[in-house]
């Protein structure tokens, strides 16, 4: 769960994948329409304080949820959810992102470091009611460890243990092959053993059929429909509190515009994922507050290594030029970040340096200035006619073998700004002598999976704890076999970057351990097969006549969807009661429909007298 | 009326053919001058075809270049954008006048695709009939029965996004109306007895199709192509709105597509939606227009439809 996709994900489970496949095109089409109609409501309700004097909370969203059983899910939209469906043994502080407490009060490791031990809360319960025990908790990690299904989205946090144990109800404890630095940060959702028991096939659960869903997180899951709503309610038992909103729902707006009207008009109080456009246009609004902040997520060009297995069998059909690390960083070297962040981003984003965003202080790098891959296109032209692709009479590149330079560039037809940078690195990129053919696929998948591109967007959430945006880019992370998903990233694999990982997994110790990380960083950025272009800004905006308050995270200048935590909605207050100017906007409606029904009643009347006064002249 | 030409030379058969085509296109003229709807329509479809065959003079390749954008993106209208500018800072008065050369080729090629489908299938269904005529009726039905925008959104996702594809989903995907016209009236063209009389003189199936009645079907499907071409530009612009048209090129769904995803509806940035949008409206418009009256010209019997 450490890291979620925004969106067009780079993995997913092969029976999804058969099924995708299968529904493939149509889905899309579906989508698309989807995308031009305001979806239909689920349950028409203003966004807070409804006649019945529930305060209900809603947020749109736009991406699907892939999956809500906790063993499976990796995209963001989902996570988020789940991260209020059920509580971790420890958070992330709102404020620094040092660990807290949450289901465990106390962590301590042996002598050794390989055994450590959990202390559980003893105030805590399921939603149903039953106590939380350490019980649960052995049982979570235990089937990660054992059922390869369950492994699929957190497996890499459980790959080192030994054995779990929960001596009583109250103690936890984890004995470890080797020291792993991710202790104090298990980023696992623990589930209620008691139900999930029963769940069958951990593959194929989807955890949306039986409702309420027990969970321990601050919201229940009371509904969901795909692409249509989910549904949560206030957890009166959550050991830290109630939520103070009665009711959480995120609502589908497959179209951005679509959701900035619904926020306007109160239907939603909150949408992320702005335009810069649209931030603008609504910074200047009464009772919208446009939250603009660091975000946490890169947004880069990933090349494609060569896909491969973990045994070496190579697929795919990936250009065999982009394994000359001279054309790799020619290419990046051909991108000018500054304009992209300027035009694209129009400012709401920061330059691309290291792979870990600046907002997490501790891991970030810069490359030193002999270094960087600044934007010179002059080198990057000279560094291919030194890797032997020289330019040809008609002005194209071509390799020794007389092929020419053409990449297909993978792009997410779901991102505007895919699209956009595409076309500037197509341009760039043809000003050196190389073709581009941009892909831009509603399902990035299959082309991803099969390895058969060559250059890709790419971008990854990253926590606190950056173990988990590391671990995709081991040789470990490869795929068994071509038809296996495996947790990669994109096919990388380099026994230097490997050693470090392993290093920087082991060490205890915070200083030295950021100090590996960054060696980490620019180890993957010498490589050149993951080049970060941006940071993008969360550009997000809410209603401060519904939502009094919210937490950010960081609390100073953070961003609300998509945390590493539940604060934003646990943390959400509403504002005022039913009075407010949201009274008002209903009783336009009102008015509104009122006048539409009238209109629509003289123009009836008028046909029929029309059609009467004529009837003698028809036959 | 031209004065009988006086023959003291009899001329011969090819140039009297010519003569007589001669004089059934200025015939067609002059009917054709009377529906003052249909010369409002060819003078914008002339306006926009000239501004379509001078773009590369007037405004240049250059204006879809993103790199080289010249403005500030989302520019309102000024003296130097006339229109404003879009996401990237790139001319929209330019990208409009660059976009009509895609909307009216793709929307072209698809109506002439659309058509050519739909005549063979007409032709020949009304010429064979028998098992032949059924199977591709049936055929022709079931294309008819699918709702053509779904198909086209089909056919466009699973094809590569080019110029291409957009053509060929469009084409294949209207022709049945075309298809179904077409074989009535080869029906009613057979039914007459100089077909009969060609056959008894030993004209075969290519002879009759091709001498007798593709020429008696060409008005219909000469006016079909025009209003195919109205239907296909905007199929092309909604494909292109859908973002299933190909990314790097200019067109004006494509333009509109962009505007949404920049998010200009919410922030109200009309210089950016309303020119791609009326210029569709107005290419549509003006083939409908033309269309109506060439069929109305070369069929008196639909009245005076003006």
């Amino acid at each position: 769960m450490s890291t979620e996709e925004q969106h067009g994900p780079g993995r997913r489970r092969p029976w999804h994948r058969a099924l995708r496949r299968a529904a493939g095109a149509g889905i899309a089409a579906l989508l698309l329409t989807a995308g031009l109609a305001t979806p239909l409501d689920p349950a028409p309700r203003p966004a807070a304080a409804a006649g019945d004097g529930e305060r209900v909370l809603t947020a749109a969203v736009a991406q699907s949820v892939d999956s809500l059983n906790p063993f499976l899910a990796t995209r963001l939209v989902s996570t988020s959810v789940l991260r209020l469906m059920y509580e971790y043994l420890t958070d992330y502080d709102p404020g620094d992102g040092h660990p807290v407490p949450g289901l465990a009060t106390k962590w301590t490791p042996s002598a050794d470091k390989l055994t450590w031990t959990y202390t559980l809360r003893t105030d805590a319960t399921w939603s149903d009611g039953r106590r939380i025990t350490a019980e649960d908790a052995a049982w979570t990690f235990r089937t990660m460890m054992t059922d390869e299904e369950a492994a699929t989205a957190n497996g890499s946090f459980v790959g080192n243990f030994r054995k779990v144990s929960a001596p009583d109800p109250a103690t936890l404890v984890v004995e470890l092959e080797r020291p792993q630095a991710t202790m104090t940060a298990l980023d696992v959702p623990i589930v209620p053993k008691h139900v999930w028991e029963k769940a069958g096939d951990l593959g194929t659960f989807g955890n949306d059929k039986a409702f309420p869903v027990v969970g321990s997180g601050p919201y229940v899951l009371t509904g969901y429909r795909a692409d249509s709503y989910v549904r949560l309610k206030a957890n009166p038992r959550f050991w830290r509190g109630a939520p103070k909103f009665d009711e959480l729902v995120f609502r589908y707006y497959k179209d951005g515009d679509a959701a900035v009207a619904a926020l306007r008009k109160g239907e939603v109080s909150f949408v992320s994922g702005l335009t810069p456009a649209q931030a603008d246009a609504l910074r200047g609004q009464d009772d919208i507050e446009v939250n603009d902040a660091p975000g946490r997520r890169f947004y880069a060009l990933a090349t494609n290594p060569g896909a491969r297995t973990k045994d070496g069998t190579r697929f795919g059909d990936g250009h065999p030029s982009l394994l000359d690390r001279r054309v790799r960083q020619a290419l990046f070297l051909a991108v000018d970040r500054e304009t992209l962040v300027d035009r694209v981003f129009q400012g709401h984003a920061v330059e691309g340096a290291g792979y870990i965003p600046p907002r997490f202080g501790t891991y970030f790098w810069k490359p030193s200035a002999g270094q960087e891959l600044r934007y010179d296109p002059g080198r990057a032209a000279r560094l291919l006619d030194r890797a032997g692709y020289r330019k040809n009479a008609d002005g194209r590149r071509v390799g020794k073998d007389g092929r020419p330079l053409h990449y297909r560039l993978l792009c997410h037809a779901t991102d505007p700004n895919d699209k956009a940078v595409g076309q500037y690195l197509t341009e760039w990129w043809g000003d050196l002598g190389i073709g581009v053919e941009l892909t831009c696929l509603d399902n990035v998948t299959d082309p991803w999976l099969a390895g058969t591109y060559d250059l890709a967007f790419d971008g990854w959430s990253v926590n606190p704890d950056p173990d988990f945006v590391l671990s995709i880019h081991t040789c470990g992370a490869l795929p068994a076999t071509e038809e296996d998903t495996g947790a990669t990233d994109n096919f990388i694999c380099d026994k230097q970057y490997d050693d470090l990982y392993a290093r920087q997994l082991a060490e205890y110790d915070p200083g030295k351990r950021a100090e590996l990380v960054k060696r980490l960083q620019s180890r993957l950025y010498d490589l050149g097969y993951m080049n970060v272009i941006a940071y993008p800004n969360a550009l997000e905006a809410y209603r401060t006549d519904q939502v009094a308050k919210l937490r950010t995270m960081p609390e100073d200048g953070g961003n609300i969807y998509g945390q590493d935590g539940y604060w934003s909605w646990w943390s959400a207050e509403p504002a005022g009661t039913g009075d407010g100017p949201d009274g008002g906007g209903s009783t336009g409606a009102v008015a509104g429909v009122a006048a539409g029904v009238v209109v629509l009643g003289a123009v009836l009347v008028f046909l029929a007298l029309r059609r009467r006064s004529t009837a003698d002249d028809r036959e | 009326m031209t004065a009988p030409p006086a023959s003291p030379a009899p001329a011969g058969p090819r140039a009297l053919a010519w003569r007589r085509r001669r004089r059934a296109a200025a015939r067609f003229w002059r009917a054709y001058r009377g529906h003052r709807a249909g010369l409002a329509g060819l003078a914008v479809l002339a306006l926009l075809a000239l501004a379509a065959l001078t773009a590369p003079l007037t405004v240049g390749g250059d204006v879809a270049s993103v790199t080289g954008a010249p403005g500030r993106p989302l520019e309102g209208p000024s003296g130097r954008f006339p229109l404003g500018t879009d996401r990237f800072g790139r001319d929209l008065l330019g990208l409009l006048v660059w976009g009509t050369r895609v909307s009216l080729l793709v929307g072209l090629l698809a109506a002439v695709l659309s058509v050519a489908i739909g005549a063979v299938v007409g032709i020949t269904a009304g010429h064979f009939r028998g098992v032949y005529a059924t199977v591709l009726m049936r055929v022709t039905d079931w294309f008819l029965v699918m709702p053509t925008l779904v198909l086209a959104i089909v056919l466009a996702t699973v094809m590569s996004r080019s110029l291409g594809t957009v053509v060929l989903a469009i084409g294949i995907t209207s022709w049945p109306t075309t298809a179904r016209l077409v074989r009535a009236q080869t029906l009613a063209v057979e039914a007459r007895p100089y077909i009969e009389r060609a056959r008894a003189l030993g004209g075969g199936h290519g002879h009759v199709m091709l001498r007798h009645v593709l020429p008696n079907v060409m008005p219909l499907v000469l006016a079909q192509t025009t209003l195919m071409v109205s239907a296909s530009v905007l199929a092309e612009a909604t494909l292109a709105f859908l973002g299933l048209g190909d990314p790097a090129v200019v067109s004006w769904g494509g333009l509109l597509q962009d505007a949404r995803e920049a998010g200009a509806v919410s922030s109200g940035d009309w210089w950016y939606l309303v020119p791609p949008g009326v210029a569709i409206a107005a290419v549509a418009l003006a083939f409908t227009l033309c269309g109506r009256a060439v069929e109305s010209v070369l069929n008196p019997r639909l009245g005076v439809g003006r």
